[in-house]
């Protein structure tokens, strides 16, 4: 799109990705090697670039002090459940939006999508009460239950958009064979979403991973706890961080979303850009 | 509605009537649609009730009431939070802050977000990997962002100030995240480095349906770059421009945790935006009134923006 046949263009063009790239890249490679450098070469004042002597004995730290296996642990079945439960909602909701003609349909669909627009801290106000008299305030399972918030609104709004894709003839045929409504979306539907499906249970799983305000609030004891509070109250602490240990965490911390999303970032930007973009 | 579904127009024919219940089938055709759509949409419902629309509703009637550690029980007060809001310079102030975070935090995205997907959207050696790790600042947990920008912009030991002592452009180090300006800084540039990645994406899927041929007719004409940008790209992608500036707001305006693990809104108030002064209020202070008030009125600022971007994803529908 852009004429770089110039020199000027070619070396505007260069600056610019090369300062964009810097400030993207640099972090993370600061962070990466960060975790495997030594205290001794960590705290200097001109850093090096390199580790000379690099050591594990962050990550050490990290798993034996830091409890970040129970941490990690905690974090994967809230998001885990968190993520399924949120997929479960959204696909029958979206299924509904997409294949159904009904009086209020446009209404209830905006209703739910507005949720995404209302802030979440002002939500945790009321819900921190609600949850405390359902006696699910510091359980997983409350938490769980908390998660809907962040991500029920974009994936329903995702499912629905994929299922309209869907042709209605499929659906059509099996009505004429005489299967259920319910058999029909299972067993015809369902199985041609599967890439929508993993797409939501991934952008569910991401929110509920990465959150800090509402684990914050909502868990109070320390194993109970997962790993954004977690990290945060084992390693930022004012007197004594340990910037080694808390890199090295994060780092471990990260592994499973980045993972994840290395394999299914194509479906899940088709995804997120749905109806944003068109 | 005038609009048909995109499928049955395609298919040309009518759909053939669903296959539902009797009770259902007594009703007639439409009838049965709407209780078949409506059962899918239930546990759907059910939990957005419960867990969205029940808490909101219920902090929109706090914003009214004392409700504190001195007051167990809400109590109906009319609209003295608001009074007490109007007069209390912290709270206002957080209004202020809020605004230069959310301008400088969406500003600076979308400029950098443009030019990011600009120049991915040119063919180069390694593109697609560069744009897969692109991604990756954006789904880091939020406290691991705050660490890294934490540990960048240290004080004694970041590689922030050791690189600007090295350039000359210090004589000492900086405690960036002792003073306003340089915290205010801080958030704003760990909250653009993790929205790059999402604005990026949308821009770059704006650009994948600008004609080519279009921009390949004006470089015969002898556009160079910039008339080609004004001319052309910048108009193509005025739609992704606005939602990807009104998704900017709301989440900029919504943001709390990297703010709170980096600075907790200090120092002192420097970065106290709106949903950290909530956060303060309702469990710093348990005092779950004022902070209803503070979020009722927060909402306020949220919804011209809200409303557009509902709207847009509701075409059609």
């Amino acid at each position: 799109m852009l004429d770089l046949s110039s020199p000027s263009a070619r070396v505007v063009f260069t600056l610019v990705l090369g300062a964009i790239a810097l400030f993207l890249f640099f972090p993370i490679y600061w962070l990466t090697i960060s975790a495997f450098k030594g205290n001794a070469e960590l705290y200097r004042i001109i850093p090096t670039l390199w580790p000379s002597a690099p050591t594990l004995d962050h990550f050490a730290t990290a798993f034996g002090r830091g409890r970040l296996l129970d941490q990690l642990r905690n974090s994967l079945i809230v998001s885990g459940s968190a993520a399924a439960l949120n997929t479960l909602l959204a696909m029958y909701a979206g299924y509904s939006f997409a294949k159904f003609r009904y009086a209020g349909r446009r209404w209830t669909m905006l209703l739910l999508l507005s949720a995404q627009v209302f802030p979440f801290g002002l939500l945790l106000i009321s819900l921190y009460p609600l949850v405390t008299e359902l006696g699910l305030i510091d359980t997983h399972l409350g938490l769980t239950l908390s998660y809907i918030v962040f991500a029920l609104p974009v994936s329903t709004y995702m499912l629905y958009s994929y299922f309209t894709q869907v042709p209605s003839e499929l659906i059509e045929a099996a009505r004429a064979d005489g299967a259920g409504e319910l058999r029909i979306f299972h067993t015809i539907v369902l199985p041609v979403s599967v890439p929508a499906l993993v797409t939501v249970f991934l952008y569910g799983f991401m929110w509920s991973w990465n959150d800090l305000l509402y684990s914050l609030t909502l868990i109070v004891s320390e194993d109970k706890r997962t790993i954004g509070p977690g990290l945060l109250l084992s390693y930022l602490n004012e007197v004594n961080a340990d910037w080694g240990g808390a890199m090295a965490a994060s780092l471990v911390a990260s592994s499973p979303i980045v993972v994840a999303f290395a394999f299914l970032q194509r479906w899940f930007i088709q995804g997120v850009t749905a109806g944003a973009v068109k | 509605m005038t609009q048909v579904t995109g499928n049955a127009a395609a298919g040309g024919e009518l759909p053939a009537p669903p296959r539902v219940s009797a009770a259902a089938r007594w009703g007639g055709l439409k009838a049965g649609e709407r209780r078949v759509g409506l059962l899918f949409l239930a546990p759907a419902l059910i939990a957005f009730a419960t867990v969205i629309a029940w808490p909101f509703l219920k902090a929109l009637g706090y914003a009214f009431t004392r409700y504190d550690l001195q007051t167990p029980v809400p109590r109906f007060i009319g609209l003295d939070n608001f009074r007490m809001i109007l007069s209390t310079p912290e709270i206002l102030g957080s209004f202020i802050t809020t605004g230069i975070y959310v301008g400088l935090a969406t500003g600076f995205t979308v400029l950098l977000g443009f030019a990011w997907a600009m120049i991915l959207n040119q063919p180069f050696r390694g593109r697609g990997a560069v744009r897969a790790m692109s991604l990756i600042p954006w789904v880091l947990p939020s406290t691991v962002t705050a660490f890294v920008w934490g540990w960048i912009f240290n004080s004694r030991f970041g590689v922030l100030n050791a690189l600007l002592l090295e350039l000359g452009v210090i004589e000492f180090p900086t405690a960036w995240l002792s003073t306003s300006q340089g915290a205010m800084a801080a958030v704003v540039v760990t909250k653009v480095w993790l929205s790059i990645p999402l604005f990026m994406t949308f821009f770059l899927a704006g650009l994948q349906s600008l004609d080519r041929e279009q921009i390949e007719a004006a470089r015969v004409d002898g556009a160079g770059n910039w008339p080609v940008l004004r001319d052309h790209v910048l108009p193509h992608l005025r739609p992704v421009l606005l939602v990807v500036i009104v998704l900017g707001v709301i989440g900029n305006l919504q943001h709390f945790d990297t703010i709170y693990a980096l600075t907790g809104g200090g120092p002192v108030r420097a970065t106290a935006v709106l949903s950290i002064e909530v956060y303060r209020r309702a469990f710093d202070q348990w005092d779950t009134g004022l902070a209803s008030a503070i979020g009722l009125l927060w909402v306020a600022t949220i919804l011209p923006a809200a409303a557009y971007y509902l709207r847009h994803l509701l075409r059609g529908v």
